[in-house]
């Protein structure tokens, strides 16, 4: 995307390509235009990131930063039973909502087994966990 | 041509690239595990410094009468100025001091003394320039949109006219960044989306009546009798920041050795492989202490466009490590005096206002027959995948 992008909630987060997982491109836009991967606005102080338990122990979350709303819209209507448009291909353990003031952005080498880049939280303001509520 | 037939690069084996890599994310590492109160300290003081200054050319203008207060007050803000689009505003909206967690010197909060919108220049610049650095028909930098930059760009009429719009675009350069994201070829064309041009439009709208009710108006009036001298000076004040900041920006990729890229998925790049686009596309400029910080440490781009989130006071000490890593592996390293850099940017302008018949390549390998279209690709005229390694091309500058 190399305009601008229009704005807002939608039927997806705007980072995401629904059952395809993350849209990379996109990933990278939030990154550094420093936009929502939810809504595509500017992000707020503090900023929020939503992933799993795991992406927690590593400081590697795959998704990329959100308005604190926005991470709670995600874990509220699409991590429960969508998991893939939040870049995770099955339900995981937990998810987990950390708030940061920074973060630092990951491109992957070429022997990384998972070629998505990551975010690393440099300056965890608080941390939030949930257990997954698997959809039947 | 692919990169990976660029003579730069191609002694290079793929492990090779990878190393370098490792080496360069060590050296991130490294930094990011020592930012401290000191770094902190750094940023705060410049922010106290240029506020201190913006002050006192204030106060100074309303002497404005007197020609030596009207120069010395001038003098002050137009520093102030540009201390604070340069150190700290640039710096700041790459998110360099995010980790201090500060409400206010904080990529989210900052908004900087120049007409163009913190939220656009995010995209333009942090988004668009450093994702697509050097590369033809994406990174708008290359020529502003305006100027021809590479030899590559189709060459027409309105390009004889390149030495004065060279100067109209330094000028007005804070007119012009304005601008930049809303790329003025997209809405030429009947491309741009309307609903996010009547957002930029307005976005636009209200930082250009804050900065010219700051500038003419408010802080003039206050002056009460020396209202128009104090204008004035705040003219003179802006025109100094902009010629500064459009020569500082055109040394960043336009000397002699930073390389254009034509063609590229670059989403799928390695980050060794992005390091090394970053490293050959950019260019250093020497100088003091001073003049380091007076131009946002960009005299260190190539490290800037490396570590583009990494505090701007650690880009000396970066590259007292980059650059002997340059000569390990023998990638070029871009540096020499600013006059110089400056005198190759400008040859380059002057050269390419004419067609490539009448003007020679700077390098043996530099093709003439490519021509690249103006403006920015679109999102769906980007390439899908990258099918194998170095499918971008490039070329000489001029």
């Amino acid at each position: 995307m190399i305009d601008q992008p229009r704005t807002g909630i939608g039927e997806l987060p705007f980072a995401s390509m629904g059952d395809l997982g993350l849209d990379k491109k996109r990933v990278t836009q939030c990154a550094l235009s420093r936009i929502c991967g939810v809504c595509a606005q500017s992000l707020d102080r503090p900023v929020a990131f939503v992933g799993s338990g795991e992406e927690l122990e590593r400081n590697a979350f795959h998704f990329p930063p959100t308005h604190r709303a926005c991470a709670e819209h995600a874990l509220e209507h699409w991590a429960p039973s969508w998991s893939a448009s939040l870049g995770h291909p099955s339900q995981p353990e937990s998810w987990v909502m950390v708030t940061t003031s920074g973060f630092e952005f990951v491109r992957q080498n070429a022997d990384a087994a998972d070629r998505r880049p990551v975010f690393s939280p440099n300056s965890i303001l608080e941390e939030k966990r949930t257990p997954a509520l698997r959809s039947t | 041509m692919a990169i990976a037939d660029v003579k730069e690069y191609t002694h290079l084996s793929p492990e090779e690239v990878e190393e370098l890599g490792r080496e360069l994310d060590q050296i991130r590492a490294d930094i990011e595990e020592s930012r401290n109160s000191d770094d902190a300290a750094y940023i705060n003081r410049m922010i106290t410094i240029q506020r201190r200054l913006a002050t006192a050319g204030r106060i100074t203008l309303f002497a404005s009468k007197w020609k030596p207060a009207f120069f010395a007050g001038a003098a002050m803000l137009g520093v102030a100025k540009i201390l604070e689009n340069m150190e700290i505003g640039h710096n700041v909206m790459h998110g360099q001091w995010d980790w201090m967690n500060d409400p206010e010197i904080h990529s989210s909060t900052w908004d900087w003394d120049t007409a163009q919108p913190a939220e656009q220049w995010k995209h333009s610049h942090n988004y668009v320039h450093h994702q697509f650095t050097n590369v033809l028909g994406h990174d708008n930098d290359i020529g502003y949109g305006i100027l021809r930059m590479a030899r590559e760009q189709k060459w027409n009429v309105f390009n004889l006219g390149q030495p004065i719009y060279n100067a109209l675009l330094a000028s007005l350069f804070q007119w012009g960044v304005a601008l930049h994201d809303l790329d003025i070829e997209s809405i030429r064309k009947m491309e741009k989306d309307p609903e996010v041009m009547k957002k930029q439009l307005k976005q636009i709208g209200v930082k250009v009546r804050r900065q010219v009710g700051k500038d003419y108006i408010f802080f003039p009036l206050l002056t009460g009798p020396a209202a128009i001298q104090t204008a004035k000076a705040n003219a003179l004040a802006n025109l100094t920041r902009n010629l500064w900041s459009y020569m500082i920006i055109f040394c960043g990729h336009f000397p002699d050795g930073a390389l254009h890229f034509s063609e590229e998925e670059i989403e799928d790049e390695t980050r060794a492989e992005w390091y090394l686009r970053q490293m050959l596309g950019s260019a250093n400029f020497t100088g003091s202490r001073t003049l380091h910080i007076m131009s946002g440490n960009l005299g260190y781009q190539i490290e800037h466009h490396l570590f583009p989130d990494l505090p701007s006071n650690r880009y000396e000490e970066i590259s007292n490590r980059v650059r002997p890593l340059c000569e390990k592996y023998g990638v070029p390293y871009t540096t020499g005096p600013l006059h110089r850099q400056y005198g190759q940017a400008l040859r380059t302008i002057m050269k390419l206002s004419l067609p490539n018949k009448f003007t020679k390549p700077a390098r043996h390998d530099s093709a003439d027959s490519v021509e690249v279209p103006r403006g920015r690709k679109k999102d769906s005229e980007r390439p899908t995948r990258r099918t194998e390694t170095g499918t971008w091309t490039s070329r000489a500058s001029a």
